[in-house]
């Protein structure tokens, strides 16, 4: 009987080494470090590694791109037990002075790759992974120079459309007017012709103009995106598609919830499609303070027929999790992302809310005087007494 | 000596009537924490073009996630508005490849960061191959040659 226990112990043992997942990965913060011209000569940034796995491994860390030959590292390997969760390190940059003759965006990039003692016999054969942190540099037009974009927010069918320039001075002079005039075409065919707000922007800051569009149908668009500025002019096109989002979480909620068992969520999810969704289930990430994945749980998959809602399950098992707040990411998937929403759980003795970003109003009223305007205020009142005083005090005088 | 006893007085007013909050950052989520302010405005803009209004009036802490990236921020309690603050949301790059020893050939590279990746794939120095990862999405790769990631937009 002992020796039939020992040979299954043996079997399982075995076969959970054979599913077992071998896993290489690696991390670097920040991912860009954007700096202007005056300020990026003799700075030091400090990076940081991540060796979230916890694995025993070395990283090589080198520098490539236009102004690798300005960058010194102060480390070029690094060893990480499987202790070591982030190691940091830092690299100076000391940029030629005829680089300020240069306007516009230079670049150099800081990469960080996985190393193996297989890997240098060259006796490993599988894939590895490598991470950049890039550095971006602006010199400055000494004249008036912007960058734009368009972002289009919430791009849903029947909704109206946020469509938004954000407009950055790359110059050293100050814009007193930019405002955009953006056209939208259906194919060749122009629908819509819209015009933002207008404002200042000051040298190196950025700013937004927006514009809203009351749009009634899907489809793929092209906007042509004129912003003009102190009598100059910036063109430029981008693709926007509306109404694509396929399916969407509508709710979720928890019921009956005690700390310490395993809370069920229930995630209702409607297929804005429509043609059936097939094989959809729900993956949801808990995170704690320090944004580590303390759980991963999938649904079971379902189908969800066109234009319909259905309930997925999942289930979160709270043993040893203690009551506050934790981020959380849940993601409806089939075959592919067909939603990304970021949560809060808030999780008491006998409650677990699932919050949203819903916290965010849409306007408000009755705004309080800003601080600066304040004691302008006083600095006047002030002025204002002691001139009174002044003159009341020069009268007294006289009449004596 | 009225002077100095008027100054006192206003910047007393001033001192317990400025909204009193604080912004803390842990990774991508970002914690106000209100004392006497009802509203919180952030913007990614130094001048608040484009704000979004957090409600603190009935919860004096708020947490919420954001994308990496500068943001500005004041608080408000329909008296004073207070000066601006900003914060930042550090970029993280990450990469994870996945193997499962019982399948061979079935390994996934994963974007274990907070900002979306182009991914080149290199071997022998050359480029053969990119993909693009949104975070937290993963693809089947074949386990071989280096997967490079850096941030795009």
């Amino acid at each position: 009987m002992k020796k039939y226990f020992v040979i299954i112990c043996l079997i399982i043992s075995l076969m959970l080494l054979m599913v077992i997942q071998n896993v290489n990965a690696l991390g670097l913060a920040p991912g860009r470090t954007t700096l202007e011209y005056e300020q990026a000569s003799d700075t030091e940034v400090k990076l940081s590694v991540f060796n979230s796995e916890y694995k025993q491994m070395s990283v090589k860390i080198l520098v490539q791109g236009e102004l690798a030959d300005y960058i010194t590292l102060s480390e070029t390997y690094m060893n990480f037990s499987s202790l070591d969760y982030s190691k940091e390190f830092s690299y100076k940059i000391k940029l030629p002075e005829d680089l300020e003759n240069k306007p516009g965006l230079h670049t150099a990039e800081i990469v960080v790759l996985e190393g193996s003692e297989e890997a240098e016999k060259g006796t490993y054969v599988g894939a590895t992974v490598a991470v950049v942190s890039q550095i971006y540099v602006y010199v400055f037009c000494p004249g008036k120079c912007i960058e734009a974009d368009l972002n289009i927010l919430d791009s849903k069918e029947g909704a109206s459309l946020d469509l938004i320039v954000p407009v950055i001075n790359r110059g050293k002079m100050k814009i007193e007017e930019a405002k955009a005039v953006i056209e939208i075409y259906s194919g060749e065919e122009k629908i819509e012709t819209l015009e933002t707000n207008a404002n200042p922007i000051e040298p190196r800051m950025r700013t937004e103009l927006s514009a809203q569009w009351q749009n009634k149908k899907q489809g793929n668009y092209k906007a042509k995106v004129q912003v003009f500025y102190d009598g100059e002019k910036t063109t430029f096109e981008k693709e926007f598609s509306v109404g694509e989002e396929i399916a969407g979480v509508k709710r979720v909620w928890v019921n009956d919830f005690v700390l310490g068992g395993i809370a069920q969520f229930r995630i209702l999810v409607e297929n804005k499609w429509n043609k059936d969704l097939t094989d959809v289930f729900a993956n949801l990430i808990v995170y704690d303070a320090g944004h580590n994945e303390i759980s991963n749980v999938k649904s079971a998959s379902e189908n969800i027929p066109a234009l319909s809602e259905k309930e997925l399950l999942a289930y979160w098992d709270t043993k040893g999790v203690e009551q506050g707040e934790y981020d959380g990411k849940l993601m409806i998937i089939s075959q592919k992302k067909l939603a990304d929403n970021d949560l809060v759980l808030r999780v008491n003795e006998n409650s677990l809310e699932v919050l949203g970003v819903g916290q965010v109003i849409g306007s408000v009223e009755g705004e309080g005087i800003g601080i600066t305007k304040l004691l302008i205020g006083l600095v006047v009142i002030l002025l204002i007494g002691n001139i009174i005083w002044f003159v009341f005090y020069k009268r007294m005088k006289k009449k004596k | 000596m009225m002077q100095m006893i008027f100054l006192v007085a206003v910047l007393t007013v001033i001192y317990f009537a400025y909204p009193k909050a604080e912004a803390i950052v842990n990774g991508n989520s970002v914690n106000f924490n209100s004392i006497n302010a009802n509203v919180i405005i952030i913007s990614e803009n130094p001048d608040f073009s484009n704000p979004s209004y957090i409600n603190v009036s009935e919860k004096n802490n708020v947490s919420f996630i954001l994308e990496p990236g500068e943001y500005y921020w004041k608080s408000d309690n329909g008296i004073i508005e207070s000066w601006k603050n900003k914060f930042t949301i550090k970029s993280e790059v990450g990469l994870k490849i996945k193997r499962n020893q019982s399948k061979e050939n079935e390994s996934e590279l994963v974007n274990i960061g907070n900002v979306k990746l182009n991914i080149t794939k290199g071997e022998d120095g050359v480029i053969v191959g990119h993909v693009i990862l949104s975070p937290d999405e993963s693809e089947k790769i074949e386990d071989s040659g280096n997967y490079t990631g850096r941030q795009t937009e």
